[in-house]
């Protein structure tokens, strides 16, 4: 089977920053793949190892800049990578309705059997991208994946997900599927030399939006960002001084005024 | 695409090892050096971990399973992993000389006994040159290796001093004289570290490298098969020539990995740190000693990469390695030396990180060659005509 891996490069700020417009500046920005989407690769490349996955692509989203990300993968074992990237996207701020046109097109393109999925990016952490094109592809899928035993004579991947409250899910999710991959479903290898040497001469396809039979209209974003700025904190912290009784005493004080367990 | 190198920058392939590297040693080795520092044993764990990237077959060709790596990357590892923990490049960059040795000397069928399961990490391996009497001098050595014609078998006898990976060595590069009169009579041999009369000393205490383990190691009529021979008889040193050129680069990499540790740490320090109403980076003293230590590092980075990519050019590299591992060694201590001056009194504790790269710097000065013997190197290169 075919394993089509969505990944970003998303750019993390410094301490401090400064922000230039309604961005943060870029020279305060260290860029780096999404840690999701890391552990996207890592079950996809395990797949792969275990003989279920014949061929591993990460598809992206990104300017030339981020191919030197999307090579980290191709050296962890990804066979090779989409970079989608067009004049269209410039300046823009992408929404998770145009990000899902573009991959629309690619998996009509690639025909994956699986697609994973971070849960979230780490920049504007919508968490929607993967199911979202799984509603659009019409595939079946599963959020929140930190556990996955794929059953490829079956076709169906057994996952669990994590829920809120420390719920967890288990259930089954025939393939095709969109998998969005959660902290904890693994744990991503380093890449090593041979495979940063081998992932140099493996392809990263550059792609824009008429390759895909796409338009600058089609991939429109609906938002906008208006402003960007640091939100004001203030922090009121009490520090509870004293021995265990009279510190356990003033914590249970402070809940009780602030409503717990009234 | 490829990007292909301009002056002191790196390839594309260069800087993701630089980016895999620097992930490592921040993640895996330096979190766990100064535990080891204090207890003085080796991160087995790290060296596995090492192995698993593929670093244990840096100098191996690829047909052994290793990735028989340019010298700029070589370079680039030993100070992206000295960054992490001195102690555990200078393991590593042992290993590499022996596997360099083995690559360069021995036989197919050595080569294939030795070099895969090296590149995999184990047997790690051991550099045996110095002796108790005989270090900035090696050819004053008094080991040897004496020829039984009847077994054609060499047999050791001496003593050898300061063997870094001493007790975690499978096998080692031994320096013998095969004629004990004739001081042109050096030798290189492979040795297993389980042939009879292999006898590993106890590990010294020392001021820095604590968690790398050097000990002696003695040769009491130690057997190795004549095949065993990896030079030919009295080549042992010139031979290995090449070899050790690399390694002083390396050497030096490491050395400039440990200013910049230090350089790092003093920062941040000066920034958190406040006296007089203001934090200490806005003393000017005290920012004009960060500017030179910045300066210096970025000085003997640029020494390590000249000298590197003239090896790599297959030019004469040997004044450039030596001002290169002189240069970086004495920017190591001297910024390690401040990097404890601006910490205060907290800086002589082993709270703070810095005293240990203190301690640890001076060790650069001292192996592969002490800063006088590289100034005679350097030196000669300008009065002889080579
Ligand atoms: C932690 C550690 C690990 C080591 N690991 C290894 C290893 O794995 N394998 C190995 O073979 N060796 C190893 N060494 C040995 C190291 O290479 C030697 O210590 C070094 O070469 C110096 O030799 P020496 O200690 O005998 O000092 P000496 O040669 O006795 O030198 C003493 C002093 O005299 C100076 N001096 C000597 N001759 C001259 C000269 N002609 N001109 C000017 N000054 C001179 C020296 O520079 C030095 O300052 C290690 C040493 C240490 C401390």
């Amino acid at each position: 089977m075919k394993v089509l891996v969505t990944v970003k490069e998303v750019g993390e700020a410094d301490d401090d920053f400064e922000i230039e417009g309604t961005d943060i500046a870029s020279s305060d920005l260290e860029y780096d793949l999404n840690e999701w989407d890391d552990y996207a690769i890592e079950a996809a490349v395990q797949l792969a190892e275990a003989g279920i996955a014949e061929e591993v692509v990460a598809v992206t989203i990104g300017p030339e800049r981020a191919e030197e990300t999307i090579r980290m993968a191709l050296a962890k074992g990804a066979d090779r990578a989409v970079r989608v990237w067009d004049d269209a996207f410039e300046g823009t701020f992408a929404d998770v309705s145009s990000k899902v046109d573009v991959f629309e097109a690619v998996v009509d393109e690639e025909e994956p059997e699986l697609v994973l999925s971070g849960v979230q990016a780490a920049d504007t952490a919508f968490g929607a991208t993967g199911v979202a094109l799984a509603e659009r592809i019409g595939f079946d899928h599963a959020a929140v994946v930190n556990d996955l035993d794929l059953d490829a004579d079956a076709g169906v991947a057994n996952v669990h997900r994590e829920l809120e409250g420390g719920i967890e899910e288990l259930t089954e999710v025939d393939l095709p599927a969109v998998l969005t991959v959660q902290t904890g479903l693994n744990e991503p290898r380093y890449a090593s030399l041979r495979g940063i040497r081998q992932a140099q001469r493996k392809e990263i396809a550059a792609t824009d939006l008429a390759d895909l039979g796409l338009t600058p209209a089609d991939v429109e974003s609906t938002l906008t960002l208006t402003e960007m700025y640091e939100p004001e904190s203030d922090s009121d912290a009490e520090l509870i001084e004293g021995d265990a009784g009279e510190a356990a005493g003033r914590l249970a004080e402070v809940l009780r005024e602030k409503g717990v367990g009234a | 695409m490829t990007g292909a190198r301009v002056g002191s920058a790196l390839t594309d392939e260069q800087a993701a090892v630089r980016d895999l590297v620097r992930e490592f040693a921040r993640e895996e080795v330096r979190p766990g050096a100064r535990e080891a520092d204090a207890e003085g044993s080796f991160p087995e764990d790290v060296w596995d971990g090492l192995a698993e990237l593929g670093l244990t077959g840096l100098t191996v060709p690829e047909a052994y399973g290793g990735s028989d790596a340019d010298e700029t990357t070589y370079a680039v590892v030993n100070e992206e992993l000295a960054h992490g923990s001195l102690a555990v490049a200078t393991a590593l960059s042992v290993h590499c000389l022996v596997t360099s040795c083995l690559a360069e000397f021995a036989t197919d069928t050595q080569r294939e006994r030795w070099l895969p399961e090296m590149a995999e990490g184990r047997p790690v391996g051991a550099f045996c040159l110095s002796e108790p009497h005989a270090g900035s001098n090696p050819a004053g050595m008094s080991t040897t290796a004496e020829h039984d014609p009847d077994a054609d078998e060499y047999v050791l006898n001496g003593e050898k001093q300061w063997i870094t990976n001493g007790s975690r060595a499978g096998v080692a590069v031994v320096f013998a004289k095969v004629d004990p009169d004739d001081p042109d009579s050096i030798t290189q041999f492979l040795v297993p570290a389980d042939a009879a009369g292999f006898e590993v000393g106890p590990s010294e205490e020392k001021l820095g490298l604590r968690a790398s383990d050097t000990t002696p190691i003695a040769f009491d009529d130690c057997r190795v098969p004549a095949a065993n021979r990896l030079t030919e008889e009295g080549r042992g040193l010139s031979a290995a020539l090449g070899t050790l050129t690399g390694g002083r680069i390396g050497i030096a990499a490491q050395a400039v990995g440990v200013a910049w540790a230090a350089l790092e740490a003093a920062t941040a320090y000066a920034e958190e740190r406040e006296q007089f109403g203001e934090p200490l980076s806005e003393i000017q003293t005290i920012r004009h000693k960060l500017a030179e230590m910045s300066t210096d590092v970025a000085a003997s980075r640029l020494l390590v990469r000249e000298a590197a990519r003239r090896a790599e050019a297959g030019e004469d590299a040997r004044v450039a390695a030596a001002q290169a591992k002189y240069r970086a060694s004495e920017a190591a201590m001297s910024v390690a030396n401040e990097a404890v001056q601006i910490h205060g009194g907290y800086g002589y504790t082993v709270e703070y990180d810095v005293e240990r790269f203190y301690r640890d710097a001076k060790v650069t000065e001292i192996y592969e060659g002490t800063t006088e013997i590289q100034k005679e190197v350097i030196a000669r290169g300008l009065f002889d005509t080579r």
